[in-house]
């Protein structure tokens, strides 16, 4: 009988994800991963990633009579996701945590240490489906859409996937509380967690001025106009993102967006809804989960979770991939994924580097 | 099948003798030991006999045993409240530690540190259980000083030369503090025969329940309470006291005392079959410590090529083995224990597991657990 490794982290997906296994009549273990130190954050109950998601994975797995063990990844994990995050930040893009620890450490990790213990599958809570076939392994987007989480996974490692198990890849997140509270998991009506879990009070900013200290993302800069007409004050380029609305100061004559974040001089580029459109996106730290396509191929693209995947055209170039998309979308962001699918099949994706309107 | 506990070091179950001479004091003689009627006299009564008891199974004054709830609170209690009693001197007072202190210890002299109750200076061990006796003898020279080390090491088992250390401190007129939560029953543990002036023990090592625990301090050794109420234990840990607790560590460590010679000799015959085996079995093993003296409980051996001690005890865990790592009391730790650190340096490749024998300890265990660490060692070389 196989050993599967199942990743915990105290909310009520992974419960569920872990009961289906032991229902299954594996041998299930379960663990958390301890991803950051928690003494930095305040104490409070929100999130699933806290000393309290430890708890409550533990109380679970007691419930569903399963091992559980903590895997301490801080130092890992403060180097690849939270390090990086911070850098993102300083140099005006908007990263996606998630995305770079389920490529980077998560998965990786628990791999390394699910072999250690003797466990030939790795199983998680994400809403996403597994497709194991002779010819390899596909991720599929999650059966519920609304809930699908493939969109975090493009960065795992190809040989991992013939490793991966996503009990929950055919279920609502209905149906997965329904499950949790049948079987009475203290879990089952725990809120959602919405927020990174490293940044539990919500606001990043705390986290950046703390890692950063005095830097020129956390100064004052001016709110230009793509013009370079000067339309107001804003006190950190850091606290911006590509598409946002709100806190850049009331007056204008219609509603103005970020457009733009200009590090080397601090300024955020504002403008009208049009002038948010791109059609030419630079797309760098590529992964395939499948055979790249050649330049010149038609692919689809999701730019943003949660935006539908919009039709493109890849054009390499030197260093990476740039996608010519065939209508143009509005607030694409350095920094966040951009992530190829067939139909539900996730093909891979890449961190976009920039995006221009093309000549 | 069942499962093997060969974790001893890091708790022990309450043992029948202990059970039942606590029975009585859970619910028939209840009373509070401050009450002036029956049931506090009663209580009293039991307390002060308790405290005769351990007193004098380690050769002391009843009047220098104070109770206090655990290990962790007596280390506590012996550092900063030998700081507190320092503080009517004007003079910051030093506390020099061991560099493989228990974090009970390594902890209380860092708030000391950090809140200015003392300055602080480490003094290193050796793989061979030698201690730097320079640095103690510089620790010892000017001031009021604190030395303070553990009397037999929680993680590798080494026996410290608590009589040479003895010898050093008191000749300087300094106090000597020794937590000797692992050495009670392991080693002869008499205070008249050292020359200690605080030594921190605790129930739960030697079958005893968790949460018992006690602190000698030597007649005339100044020590300010860390809590403040009712006076109890003479002032120096106020509380209601826990009778039942006190009875059962009373009798808890006048057995380990008296069985100490023949269970230290069967301990050891079993640990060094263990040890043996380990060694023919696995290459790129080192027993921890393995040059020193140590106690009969404990075999520390450390791995080559495991890139993380932590997934081997869980490994071990999966096959029914229970060990530990480092010292475990975090949440998850898993980092490079401290003790390993000071013993072997910070690039050491060897990842250190722990196996603590006890009374329920058999051969067939051993040979279980060797048989387990075998599979699980190789194939987490192979991973």
């Amino acid at each position: 009988m196989s050993r599967v490794l199942v990743a915990m982290s105290g909310g009520v997906d992974s419960s569920v994800a872990a009961a289906l296994l032991v229902e299954a009549g594996h041998e299930v273990v379960g663990v958390t991963m301890k991803t950051f130190c928690y003494s930095e954050t305040p104490s409070h109950g929100k999130t699933c990633c806290g000393l309290d998601g430890i708890t409550d994975a533990k109380r679970v797995a007691s419930a569903l009579d399963i091992p559980h063990y903590v895997f301490d990844v801080e130092e890992d994990f403060t180097r690849d996701v939270i390090d990086d995050f911070v850098d993102e930040y300083a140099q005006g893009r908007t990263p996606n945590p998630c995305v770079r620890c389920n490529g980077n450490t998560k998965f990786r990790d628990l791999m390394k240490r699910g072999r250690a213990l003797g466990c030939d599958r790795i199983a998680s809570g994400h809403y996403v489906r597994a497709e194991h076939t002779k010819a390899g392994t596909s991720l599929l987007r999650g059966r519920d859409h609304s809930k699908d989480q493939s969109y975090f996974l493009w960065g795992l490692p190809n040989e991992l996937l013939p490793k991966l198990s996503f009990p929950l890849g055919e279920l609502t997140k209905n149906e997965v509380r329904e499950r949790a509270r049948a079987l009475a998991l203290v879990t089952a009506d725990k809120p959602e967690s919405q927020e990174i879990c490293f940044v539990p009070t919500g606001d990043y900013r705390d986290l950046l001025r703390r890692r950063l200290g005095a830097h020129p993302a956390l100064e004052p800069g001016a709110i230009v106009r793509a013009s370079g007409e000067v339309v107001g004050e804003h006190q950190g380029y850091a606290s911006f993102t590509v598409g946002q609305r709100r806190g850049l100061g009331g007056g204008f004559p219609e509603p103005f967006f970020v457009l733009e974040l200009r590090p080397d001089t601090r300024e955020v580029v504002v403008g009208t809804h049009e002038e948010l459109f791109r059609d030419e996106v630079e797309v760098g730290e590529v992964n395939w989960l499948t055979d790249a396509p050649g330049s010149g191929s038609a692919v689809t693209v999701q730019l943003r979770y949660r935006a539908p995947a919009v039709s493109a055209t890849v054009m390499e170039d030197g260093n990476g991939l740039v996608l010519s998309l065939t209508e143009p979308q509005p607030a694409v962001t350095p920094g966040q994924s951009a992530v190829f699918f067939d139909g539900d099949r996730l093909l891979g994706g890449g961190r976009i580097v920039a995006a221009r309107v093309s000549a | 099948m069942d499962h093997v506990y060969l974790d001893y070091a890091a708790t022990t179950p309450v043992r029948d003798e202990v059970r039942a001479a606590m029975a009585p004091y859970l619910s028939g003689v209840f009373g509070n030991p401050s009450s002036v009627h029956r049931w506090g006299r009663e209580a009293e009564e039991a307390l002060e006999q308790a405290r005769a008891e351990l007193a004098e199974s380690l050769g002391a004054e009843p009047s220098e045993i104070t109770f206090v709830r655990g290990g962790t609170e007596s280390d506590n209690l012996a550092l900063l409240g030998w700081c507190g009693g320092q503080r009517a001197l004007d003079e910051t007072p030093t506390v020099a530690i061991s560099s493989i202190e228990h974090h009970a210890v390594l902890e209380a002299v860092e708030f000391a540190t950090r809140t200015g109750l003392a300055r602080s200076l480490r003094i290193g061990v050796t793989p061979e259980g030698a201690i730097d006796a320079d640095a103690i003898r510089d620790a010892v020279a000017d001031g009021p000083t604190l030395v303070s080390v553990m009397w037999v090491n929680n993680e590798s088992g080494m026996v410290l030369p608590l009589q040479d250390i003895a010898g050093i401190v008191k000749a300087a007129g300094a106090t000597l503090h020794t937590d000797a939560a692992q050495a009670v029953g392991k080693v002869p543990v008499d205070v008249r025969e050292l020359p200690v002036d605080l030594l921190s023990g605790t129930g739960h090592k030697i079958y005893a329940p968790k949460g018992t625990g006690f602190l000698f301090v030597r007649e005339g050794t100044p020590l300010a309470p860390l809590l403040h109420g009712g006076g109890q234990e003479r002032g120096v840990r106020p509380g209601t006291e826990d009778v039942a607790g006190a009875v059962g560590l009373a009798t808890a460590v006048r057995l380990a005392v008296a069985e100490r010679a023949s269970e230290t000799s069967r301990l050891l015959g079993l640990r060094d079959r263990l040890e043996v085996d380990l060694l023919q079995a696995l290459d790129g093993i080192r027993v921890n410590a393995g040059e020193a003296p140590r106690a009969p409980h404990v075999l520390s051996v450390g791995l080559a090529g495991i890139e993380d001690g932590s997934a081997l005890v869980m490994a071990l865990d999966l096959e029914g083995i229970a060990v530990s790592g480092g010292s475990a009391c975090a949440s998850g730790s898993a980092k490079a224990s401290h003790v390993m650190e000071a013993l072997y340096g910070n690039d050491d490749p060897y990842a250190a597991v722990r196996f603590s024998l006890g009374k329920g300890t058999t051969n067939e265990h051993l040979q279980r657990a060797v048989t387990a660490t075998v599979a699980v060692v190789t194939r987490m070389r192979d991973a």
